[in-house]
């Protein structure tokens, strides 16, 4: 059941997979599946929490410069103490 | 100043009543509320400012040919001015004179600040943004939902600066996992405006779906690129929403009236379109959370119906329930069996009994009419009976071979013949023939 009208979590989008996994929450606590298909969307929203997490914990920032020069940005540390 | 000269006679009435000469504080009171009743606008050039850390209000004096004037503006109220004093600059002040009493100082407190030829300059972006308004390019109808989280956000702002790196750390400090195309373009300037319309449809065409458009603070003319009308429209069109994050000053500017949200900062700009990573990973844990728990429920709840329906009857004690009625079929065939048989067989018996009496009966009388029969046939049997002929005193003669001799001319005489008699036989011998005519 990784396979959704989305494709596999893996081709979703952060929102789409939580959007993704808010409904397969609401699917779950409106406790109308036979107990298969229960089994499936728990199996399947595991899936999705554990990519979720994955992608949040090891995100990295991504920035496409379109038009411009981007100055090389000082690093958050010097960044921080510089501004107190 | 009519107002003041009024005030002034009134106290010249006041002392000549009472006859009491005012103390310097009474005096200067009276000089102070007088002075303050008046508001003045005035323009002069900027010779001195003194706005030092720590000083709840910027001092400064401004000057014309022939007089110089002390100001004093609180501090918040020349922060949210927009106007960054310099001296030599000529500017537009409102306020009222007042006292310092205890220097004896006058000094010009303002209100309101802007550099001169701004006023026409503000006269015409209101303007502007009535028009747009009319045209209702501000409605909030018009404008679209900010979601919390984006995948991918577009920059346009200057590439250099703080406030570029001001959203790119806060976004990068929140949810990394946000992508951003930055359109770096000048902010001021004469095409500053066309370039930041540029900047957005670049960004659209990248695959944004939602433009951050932002600046650090500056001045009321330095903001004037985001009063542009061209501008405003170019946002009003953009197929993605549109953050603005304009300055730190209170300053309005139409970029901001027209944009889907408006933050107050580059920083509020980024904050809007990024959800709180912490935030997210709390709402993932609580996901997680539901998730087991709606599992949980719904497998108990299964395991309820399995136990209910192991509760049943049926399944406790299925010998009972589920062939009770075929046990009593059984049961009742059996009992109807049982007495069947020994019934039957009584049946057959005396059946028997009642055709072995008819038989007996019938048997006994069975041979009585061939009894009579026979008695019958045996009485003229004896009738016939050549015995009983000769019982009767007739004899029966036979030669030696046995045959019966019938004839006097079968025999000869000296012939040994056997005459029969009913109870013995004569061994005897011919000494003569006497052969009888047949007319005798």
């Amino acid at each position: 059941m990784t396979e959704t009208a989305s494709g596999t979590i893996e081709q979703m989008s952060f929102r789409e997979a939580m959007a993704e996994l808010d409904r397969t929450v609401s699917i779950l606590e409106s406790n109308t599946l036979e107990l298969e298909d229960s089994l499936k969307s728990y199996e399947y929203g595991v899936a999705l929490l554990a990519d979720l997490k994955k992608r949040l914990s090891t995100a990295q920032q991504k920035v496409d410069v379109l038009m411009g020069q981007l100055d090389v940005p000082a690093d958050d540390a010097t960044t921080d103490t510089t501004l107190s | 100043m009519l107002l003041s000269q009024a005030t002034y006679r009134k106290s010249d009435r006041k002392e000549t009543a009472s006859a009491r000469p005012l103390s310097v504080s009474e005096a200067m009171r009276q000089a102070k509320s007088s002075l303050e009743a008046v508001t003045v606008v005035l323009i002069g050039e900027v010779s001195e400012v003194s706005a030092k850390a720590g000083y709840k209000a910027v001092y400064f004096t401004v000057k014309d040919a022939g007089a110089s004037l002390p100001c004093m503006m609180w501090l918040d109220r020349y922060r949210r001015s927009g106007v960054e004093l310099v001296v030599g600059q000529k500017v537009e002040l409102t306020g009222r004179f007042t006292l310092y009493a205890p220097k004896g100082r006058m000094n010009f407190e303002v209100s309101s600040i802007s550099v001169e030829g701004e006023g026409e300059l503000r006269r015409r972006v209101a303007q502007l943004a009535r028009k747009l308004e009319q045209e209702g390019l501000m409605s909030p109808a018009r404008k679209r939902p900010v979601a919390r989280i984006y995948e991918h956000v577009g920059l346009v702002t200057s590439p250099r600066g703080d406030a570029v790196h001001d959203v790119m750390r806060t976004m990068r400090r929140r949810f990394p996992a946000t992508r951003i195309s930055l359109a770096g373009v000048a902010v001021e300037g004469a095409a500053a405006a066309t370039g930041m319309a540029q900047a957005l449809s670049a960004c659209v065409s990248a695959g944004c779906e939602v433009v951050l458009l932002v600046r650090g603070g500056g001045t009321f003319e330095d903001l004037m690129p985001f009063n542009d009308e061209s501008l405003a429209r170019a946002i009003a069109a953009c197929p993605v929403p549109v953050v603005t994050g304009i300055g730190h000053e209170p300053d309005t500017t139409i970029a901001d009236m027209v944009a889907d949200v408006r933050a107050s900062t580059p920083t509020g700009a980024a904050e809007r379109v990024t959800p709180d990573g912490d935030s997210v990973a709390r709402d993932l844990e609580m996901r997680g959370t539901l998730l087991t728990r709606s599992i949980e429920t719904t497998v108990a709840r299964w395991a309820d119906g399995v136990a209910t329906c192991a509760s049943r009857p049926v399944f406790k004690d299925p010998a009972a329930s589920l062939f009770a009625t075929d046990f009593m079929t059984v049961d009742m065939l059996h009992e109807r069996l049982s007495r069947a048989l020994p019934g039957c067989m009584e049946r057959n018996a005396a059946a028997v009994e009642s055709l072995s009496k008819r038989l007996c009966i019938k048997g006994a009388h069975a041979f009585d009419s061939f009894e009579h029969d026979l008695a019958l046939r045996a009485g003229r049997l004896h009738d016939l009976s050549p015995l009983s002929v000769l019982s009767r005193g007739y004899a029966m003669a036979r030669d030696e071979e046995g045959r019966v001799v019938t004839s006097s001319a079968d025999v000869s005489s000296g012939q040994r013949i056997d005459v029969s008699l009913c109870d013995g036989v004569l061994h005897c011998t011919i000494d003569e023939i006497a052969a009888l005519s047949a007319a005798e």
